[in-house]
């Protein structure tokens, strides 16, 4: 049963760099130890050992937005039949695409970023994003700026809206801190309660400190294979189930979606198209990684893709259920917020132990489904990884 | 750090001239009468790429707003809000709440469109105007 992009590939190696170390040194006041291309290379030589395959089987290379792709290929010394760049989520996506029309067959995705130790800006007057993202730089004329000012805005009006309260946001970062202390990789690892959430600083009110993501050096990178070689290799690979993708462009800039439905249209049409390819529905998650350059996409995702009905997010949350334990545990690595601020490739790989039941302390039991789920500026994406 | 400045591509500069008189301007689709905001080249509802400036009323109610803690700006330190407000008009705009907030929630106070110096550049600001 194929439809779609479904078990079409497979995941069958992952790795990561040593991001804890990293930032502890670098709070040390050590530099950074690898530039942005040599993170991504760390974490590439990792996932082909973790696939068991040489470097001459790949034969597609699909490099993160923070790398330039052919001194990639070239450091990695990959001539591909196929490649490109794209974010973490269309990369995966782009991977089935290239194998189901036969244009590769083991396809490399690299990442890295040295975005604390080389100083990228996020908000300010050289907000980075500003070329792609116009609503990142439009609004400065009036101090408005930073990703992080567009959600609080946007936030701000959904919990006005549906009552949700700062107490209950706050279960986000204590849910994600929480598995981050079970994550040995993780970088924030002491547990924190509700209480300390309310008591620390504001950034952009109503969002805490608590409420954003790490900003930390970095490389992930993923090897996927086209899916019937990948059971021939007899490893552990981790199949993909279904992919979805709706972008809202209209008014984005005068945020429009933004504040008028939250971008929640685009998440519910995703759901649509990702769960009818995976045949699966909202029951049978066992876990949710959730992009969260900000602990308010949470919330955003539990309404826009079903795991709880509309406006009850801060109740869905408040009674434990995205906690490890809990109905649906989300981030189960930590995420942004207290493992390792890796735009949402980190949270690949967590979806992919998941399923292979590598998650240590944090392992969600019975795991059979795990839905990734992003939202970055009305661009919803999702992926069903699998059994 | 630095300071704020506006962005100013081709279709930027009669909206800020507007400004800086006192009575901002929009661009509005000659081809179906819808505004846009930010200006841009082309109608997004019937792609006419025909326009003209029309001054709009000022008048709005605020859609969301933030208070910023950090410093990001030179001209701008904290802590400081930024709003978004709806024009009668239908473009949301943002812009800065001057005078007393309101208090609790200032989602959907009536406001109005003052135009304030800001570190050597006029622009608009809020105030609140609601009835009694
Ligand atoms: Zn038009």
């Amino acid at each position: 049963m194929t439809k779609g992009l479904s078990n079409v590939a497979a995941v069958v190696g992952v790795g990561q760099t040593d991001w804890r170390r990293d930032y502890r040194d670098q709070r040390g006041g050590a530099p950074g130890r690898l530039d942005s291309p040599g993170l991504a290379a760390l974490a590439f030589t990792r996932a082909l050992a973790d696939a068991g395959i040489s470097r001459d089987e790949v034969d597609g290379l699909i490099v993160g937005p923070t790398t330039p792709y052919e001194r990639m290929g070239e450091l990695l010394g990959i001539d591909a039949r196929w490649g490109g760049q794209a974010d973490a989520m269309l990369a995966v996506i782009q991977a089935c695409m290239a194998i189901k029309s036969g244009l590769a067959e083991v396809v490399a995705l690299v990442y890295g970023n040295n975005q604390r130790s080389g100083k990228t800006n996020y908000g300010g007057s050289n907000a980075a994003g500003g070329a792609s993202f116009l609503s990142y730089v439009y609004h400065a004329p009036w101090g408005f700026t930073s990703q992080g000012a567009l959600y609080a805005l946007m936030f701000r009006r959904y919990m006005e809206e549906t009552g949700l309260t700062e107490a209950q946001l706050g279960e986000v970062a204590v849910a994600q801190r929480l598995a981050a202390s079970l994550n040995p990789d993780a970088i924030m690892q002491t547990p924190i309660t509700v209480e300390d959430y309310l008591a620390s600083e504001y950034v952009c009110e109503p969002l805490h400190k608590l409420d954003y993501c790490l900003i930390n050096d970095g490389g992930v990178a993923l090897i996927i294979m086209e899916a019937e070689r990948a059971r021939k290799t007899g490893r552990n690979a981790v199949q993909i189930h279904g992919v979805g993708r709706y972008d809202l462009n209209t008014g984005a800039t005068s945020m429009e979606p933004r504040l008028t439905d939250y971008y929640l249209p685009a998440q519910k049409k995703v759901a649509a198209q990702v769960f009818d390819m995976a045949g699966v529905g909202p029951k049978d998650i066992a876990s949710a990684q959730i992009y969260d350059s900000f602990s308010c996409h949470i919330p955003l995702a539990l309404e826009g893709y079903g795991y709880c009905g509309a406006g009850e997010a801060g109740r869905f949350m408040a009674e434990g259920n995205i906690k490890l334990g809990g109905r649906l545990p989300v981030n189960t690595s930590g995420g942004h917020l207290s493992e390792s601020y890796m735009q949402g490739w980190g949270h690949q790989i967590e979806a992919v132990r998941q399923v292979r039941g590598t998650g240590g302390a944090r392992q969600v039991p019975d795991c059979r489904f795990v839905h990734y789920s992003s939202d970055v500026a009305g661009k919803a994406v999702s992926i069903i990884y699998g059994k | 750090m630095g300071k704020t400045q506006p962005v100013m591509a081709l279709d930027d500069r009669p909206m800020w001239d507007s400004i800086a008189e006192g009575a901002l301007k929009l661009q509005k689709c000659s081809g179906c009468g819808a505004f846009r905001y930010p200006p841009g080249p082309i109608c997004a509802e019937c792609l006419s790429m025909e326009s003209e400036w029309v001054a709009v009323d000022g008048g709005g109610n605020v859609l969301s707003w933030v208070v910023f803690h950090r410093k990001y700006f030179d001209d701008f330190p904290p802590p400081y809000n930024a709003v978004a407000v709806r024009l009668d008009e239908g473009p949301i705009v943002m812009t800065n709440l001057i005078g007393d907030p309101p208090e609790g929630s200032w989602i959907g106070h009536r406001v109005q469109l003052n135009y304030v110096d800001h570190d050597g550049r006029r622009q608009h600001a809020a105030r609140i105007v609601d009835a009694g």
